[in-house]
């Protein structure tokens, strides 16, 4: 994800809005959480993580 | 002015940029003549059009929640006004006074904090988002908040995360919590630091026990938590926030538990403050009719543009200034009355009187980058009239500032002037003498303020109240008036 802000959204604050968002964070939670343990386990390299996805017109602006 | 309306005519040439709006590099605003304008970038000019497609846009602009816009077509900007360019140019309603949450009562943040998060609802609704959060981007006209800033809207993207989620707890949600659940006024911290409470100082601030309380755990608690632990892993977060796949339901739900809770966030003034209020509008005796007849017949003798009423109170003199003026500003130092004169007038709908708490010997100053982002009250429009009641003898006496100063300092405005003296057989002035050392406050005794008034202004009219202890005076600037002789007997 590329946040093209002007304003520094805060990494904190974004996984806040991921624990903090309900029953709409459920599954989120869960893959942020699932991500980490595969990456922990050495199952998937830290550079999977990272490396910038197309997402469709998404990224592009 | 159709808030879809689109017009040719460009601004016109001289332009004078506002320095308080420079930090989103998508916009900017200036003044020409009488107008309001916005330059916008390609990015910011797309993000509008889309705006302009919105119900939204329709809906709130209709009822005045958003400022008034127009895009004004083939309008070129300056050069260099915005680094990436510019593509279009927006004119927006001029907002009668500038105001900032410092100066706010607690019921105006909240106000505020609630127009933002309805709008953001409003947006996300229709695929758009509010890019920050801040209160400098809500003005106020009368008691009804105003969103200004049209380039915060941008198009929704795909897995991105409220980005101004920590500017609404620092800039709002912590400032309402300090007040209604610590009882602590955040109009001194707002003022040190026009990017808000960190998450980190607020949590600094609270107590264990206040984790219990509602908002308190996941907002100050997790949040300062959350920011230590991971606040230099900035890229990391964002690509495990985006491949855990961060939707727009997350946002609104988000968004939608932040709008419940500043809900239900309440604060009043002591008792002490609501029982004076009520007082004050009702009583009858002589003095108070005759002061209320007396500021009325000035107030309304000719049409005057915008009146400050410092020192305030309860708003009984603003109301009656507003009968002849286009627009008032009511100022106290106190927060408990302003509060309740700013909700009985956002009950009667009122647009054209500004109320906020400001400390007149300790005044807002010129804030942000090089000390211009947010201005000091006369850089903000000087008055035409100015009522000073029941005021003189906290300044001089409470305050310490010198008779000669604060005179000064109102001739300075270049105001007409209602002011009220009460001498020092006063009662409120024998109390604010009270504790203070026998021979302190020489200059507060009625002659030398009548020169120094005579001196700085011309005083066309002099009346004693009743009761004999309190006098009103009504002057011009020097120079505009017929003034009377002072020295001679009372008439």
């Amino acid at each position: 994800m590329d946040v093209l802000a002007y304003l520094d959204p805060g990494s904190g604050s974004m996984i806040l809005q991921i624990l903090a968002g309900g029953v709409a964070a459920v599954a989120v939670t869960a893959r942020l959480y699932w991500n980490r343990i595969l990456k922990f386990l050495r199952i998937r390299k830290d550079d999977e993580v990272v490396e910038p996805k197309q997402q469709g017109q998404t990224d592009s602006a | 002015m159709s808030p879809s309306q689109t017009e040719t005519s460009p601004p016109p040439e001289a332009s004078q940029l506002e320095p308080g709006s420079f930090r989103d590099p998508e916009s900017r605003v200036f003044y020409a003549g009488e107008g309001v304008y916005r330059a916008l970038s390609e990015e910011g000019l797309s993000d509008f059009k889309a705006l302009r497609e919105t119900k939204l846009f329709e809906r709130f602009t209709g009822d005045g929640r958003l400022v008034a816009t127009e895009l004004l077509e083939g309008a070129d900007a300056a050069d260099g006004l915005l680094a990436k360019g510019s593509a279009g140019i927006l004119r927006h309603e001029r907002i009668p006074f500038v105001s900032y949450p410092y100066e706010w009562p607690f019921s105006m943040l909240k106000d505020a904090a609630l127009l933002q998060l309805d709008l953001n609802l409003a947006a996300l609704e229709e695929d758009m988002i509010l890019k920050d959060s801040t209160p400098y981007n809500v003005q106020f006209k009368g008691a009804r908040p105003v969103f200004v800033d049209i380039g915060s809207f941008e198009r929704l993207r795909e897995g991105e995360p409220w980005v101004g989620y920590r500017q609404f707890c620092m800039l709002y949600l912590y400032p309402l919590l300090l007040q209604a659940v610590k009882g602590v006024a955040p109009h001194a911290l707002l003022r040190g630091a026009i990017d808000g409470i960190t998450p980190t100082q607020m949590r600094g601030m609270v107590s264990f026990r206040d984790r219990f309380r509602k908002g308190f755990y996941l907002n100050v608690f997790l949040h300062a938590k959350l920011e230590a632990r991971h606040g230099d892993r900035g890229k990391e977060v964002k690509a495990e926030v985006r491949k855990a796949g961060f939707k727009k339901e997350l946002i609104v739900a988000n968004v939608a538990r932040m709008r419940k809770l500043v809900k239900g966030l309440e604060w009043s003034p002591p008792e002490g403050v609501w029982v004076a209020y009520g007082e004050r509008n009702s009583y009858t005796d002589e003095d108070a009719r005759r002061k209320d007849e007396f500021v009325r017949e000035m107030s309304t003798s000719q049409r005057w543009g915008l009146t400050w009423d410092i020192g305030a109170n309860n708003g009984r003199y603003s109301r009656i200034a507003a009968e002849g003026s286009d627009y008032v500003l009511a100022v106290d130092a106190d927060q408990g009355p302003v509060e309740l004169f700013y909700r009985s007038m956002r009950e009667e709908g009122d647009e054209k009187t500004l109320s906020l708490t400001m400390n007149l010997a300790d005044p807002s100053p010129g804030l942000g980058w090089r000390g211009l982002e947010r201005k000091s009250l006369p850089d903000r429009g000087a008055p035409d009239l100015v009522l000073a009641l029941a005021l003189i003898h906290h300044v001089a006496i409470a305050a310490n500032v010198p008779v000669r100063e604060f005179v000064t300092w109102l001739a300075s405005l270049g105001t007409s002037l209602v002011i009220e003296f009460p001498t020092r057989e006063d009662p409120m002035v024998r109390k604010l003498l009270g504790p203070k050392r026998e021979g302190l406050h020489p200059d507060y005794e009625r002659e030398t303020f009548e020169r120094e008034l005579t001196g700085a202004f011309d005083v066309e009219r002099r009346e004693r109240l009743k009761s004999g202890t309190r006098l009103l005076y009504f002057a011009r600037p020097k120079g505009a008036g017929r003034p009377i002789d002072l020295t001679a007997a009372e008439g």
